[in-house]
């Protein structure tokens, strides 16, 4: 009974899933689809053709993949340890500085940047990758605190206070007790991260002043296309290139972490 | 950290001062004008030497299929085999360039990344105001002396406002509307006739509002045609009491039609693409906008119907030129200068005009062509869907004052939005 409840509230989930993609996949090769047609009643590959042709295309993706990869190393090493204080710690000012971490999402991004591209230009990091990796920054942070905050609030610090009680080191605690019981949570913040870096368009057209081109930075102006064809397949690129870093990050993941067994069943 | 702790229930509120700090950190940057007088006096063939090698970035907006492979295909390589450089490309909305630019200029920024911005109208008064250009340059671009009616309004004035050098013509543009000849037999020549139409045809027309170009263009011309012509806009300027008291009609005229607009007019397309594409998908048989050519490449791509037809009204139909401009802190302005040359000779100019890519009109004067030149520029076919050139030319209206823009569109709100 509760399986037939499952697996139809699954179908459901699916439909929902599989339908917008399926109609992107279509939409990409159509030539014309108007209305009342079911399905396209001409067909032509001008959407990939614009998309492949695009000169910096390999530049942009090269660049994405890094500069996502380097926000999201930075987000989980200030995240953890801010998390970490947060869940386990209670000080004067701990609603402040709560508030304060949430302030980029809640301040426009627009003025944010233009406030930080001043200092940038200052510092001498403008126009380059490590200005853009570090005001993507400035998005994301939140999301992985919050997250990992709620990770280490489910795990709790009686683990930890076992370990270190029987002698265990802070680097054992944090590989043995923390990393594999935080697994979900890595996951999470992983994609999350990579997700918004890549798709953040203002702030690294601004910080970036277009020397850093990211797939964003080529495919928000095509948004502004009436041909549908090229805007369905720059959004399949768009949205194939996280799978595609989820599914590497899990590589890794497999292949470094203690206690693989325990962390499964613990999904 | 404890000095904050009162902040608590206010902390928000507490961040807007170090907010309002680092945005009006601003002061003004030291005096460059004499290094960018040198470069100017110097003789044409010393910028194709220094210029030789070095990388060009011209940023612009990205949002044409047909824009971008003219550059890519056409200006690129002709850049690489002539001159020796390098273009970059980079796509990228006006306004965010104008942004940056300005962040730049209170930073002191002196070297930026920006070589060539594509601009025109509004964005342009913003730049010359806040000192964002380098200039004036045009008198010394061989093609410009050689290739522009540098007498013409419409390159002296953009939008308004006065260019004085600051930006050289890239092509100009006319407001034209398109229809599906396949189902409108006989489109209409007046602002009456196109109101008598949409009342026949309810639900087949509607304008983008006018917070849209677009939009605003077609308000506009309406406004032109209501006071009887653009004359009176342009002689006084901006002159808000004199409009307001003179355009009844014209939101009477645009509430009446309401009704039988697209879904009875209870909502407007936001952009010219949101229209554009509910005349690709049959919904509405009208579409408008600047670039007496632009249904060429949508038809050949099979965005819309070859049945894609175009006409003016009688009134006429609105054109504007627009521009190439070199930033303050171009880090390369002899190429800069090179490249818009380039951008300007005949070649470049008709290859534009071409259809194959863009299919616009030229910033230069086809009057001061080679006979040559002209014999190719008649041969030229612009497509079924654009109308012939003397058609276009009587019915040129000037653009008037860009503050007409903003007074459009808060009035459209209160006299038609809010009044159903």
């Amino acid at each position: 009974m509760k399986n037939r409840h499952y697996s139809f509230l699954f179908s459901i989930i699916g439909l929902l899933v599989f339908f917008p993609v399926a109609f992107l996949i279509v939409t990409s090769f159509a030539l014309q689809w108007t209305w009342p047609q079911i399905l396209p009643t001409e067909w032509s590959t001008i959407g990939w053709n614009a998309l492949i042709e695009e000169p910096k295309l390999f530049l942009a993706l090269r660049t994405s993949i890094g500069i996502g990869a380097i926000v999201v190393f930075i987000n989980l090493a200030i995240g953890f340890p801010a998390a970490k204080v947060l869940a386990f710690q209670s000080f004067k000012g701990k609603s402040f500085i709560e508030a304060f971490l949430l302030m980029p999402i809640l301040i426009p991004g627009l003025a944010v940047a233009m406030g930080l591209h001043l200092t940038m230009i200052r510092i001498g990091v403008a126009d380059h990758w490590a200005g853009v990796a570090l005001v993507h920054l400035v998005p994301t942070i939140p999301y992985t605190i919050k997250i990992f905050r709620s990770g280490f609030e489910r795990v709790g610090s009686f683990y930890e206070l076992q370990a270190l009680s029987l002698g265990a080191s802070q680097k054992e605690v944090f590989t043995s007790i923390y990393l594999p019981q935080l697994i979900t949570s890595i996951r999470s913040a992983t994609f999350l991260i990579f997700v918004i870096s890549l798709s953040q368009y203002a702030l690294t057209a601004i910080i970036g002043g277009g020397n850093v081109v990211t797939l964003a930075m080529i495919y928000f102006p095509y948004l502004s296309s009436v041909n549908n064809a090229v805007i369905a397949s720059f959004s399949l690129l768009f949205a194939g290139i996280p799978l595609l870093f989820i599914l590497i990050i899990e590589i890794v993941i497999r292949m470094f972490i203690p206690y693989r067994s325990l962390t499964n069943t613990q999904q | 950290m404890f000095k904050y702790i009162r902040l608590e229930t206010k902390n928000i509120a507490y961040l807007f001062p170090f907010i309002v700090i680092l945005l009006s950190a601003c002061s003004n940057s030291t005096d460059n004008t004499a290094v960018d007088e040198e470069i100017l006096l110097k003789e044409w063939d010393s910028y194709k030497e220094n210029a030789s090698e070095s990388e060009v970035s011209i940023f612009m907006w990205g949002g044409d299929e047909g824009i971008n492979a003219y550059m890519d295909e056409f200006v690129s390589p002709e850049l690489k085999e002539k001159h020796n450089i390098t273009l970059n490309r980079v796509a990228m909305d006006t306004n965010e360039i104008l942004q940056k630019l300005m962040n730049e200029k209170r930073a002191n920024q002196e070297e930026g990344t920006i070589d060539i911005i594509w601009i025109n109208g509004e964005n342009f008064l913003n730049a010359k105001e806040n000192d964002l250009l380098f200039g004036p340059f045009t008198e010394v671009l061989p093609n410009y002396q050689e290739y522009v009616d540098t007498e013409s309004l419409d390159i002296l004035y953009d939008f308004g406002t006065e260019v004085e050098g600051l930006e050289a013509p890239w092509g100009s543009v006319q407001f034209v509307f398109q229809y599906d000849s396949a189902k409108v037999s006989d489109p209409p020549k007046s602002f009456e006739e196109l109101s008598t139409w949409v009342k026949e045809n309810p639900g087949k027309f509607v304008y983008p509002e006018p917070s849209d170009f677009t939009g605003n263009a077609f308000l506009q011309h309406l406004l032109y045609d209501q006071i009887g012509g653009p004359d009176k806009l342009l002689e006084n300027g901006f002159d808000e009491e004199f409009v307001t008291n003179n355009t009844d009609g014209m939101w009477e005229y645009l509430r009446d039609i309401e009704p039988f607009l697209w879904r009875d007019g209870e909502t407007y397309p936001a952009s010219l693409t949101e229209l554009d594409r509910l005349y690709s998908q049959g919904e509405i048989w009208m579409t408008m906008g600047y670039n007496e050519a632009r249904a060429e490449s949508f038809i050949n791509d099979g965005t819309f119907p070859e049945s894609t037809k175009s006409f003016v009204l009688d009134s006429g139909s609105i054109g504007n030129t627009h521009f190439l401009a070199i930033p303050y802190n171009s880090p390369n302005k002899e190429g800069a200068l090179v490249a818009i040359n380039e951008l300007l000779s005949p070649e470049a100019q008709m290859t534009k005009y071409d259809t194959t890519y863009w299919g616009e009109s030229m910033g230069i004067d086809p009057e001061k062509l080679s006979n040559d030149n002209k014999e190719k520029l008649a041969a030229m076919e612009r497509g079924g869907s654009v109308l012939p050139a003397n058609e276009l030319n009587e019915a040129f209206l000037p653009e008037v004052d860009t503050q007409y823009g903003g007074w459009i569109r808060e009035k459209w709100l209160n006299e038609v939005v809010q009044t159903d």
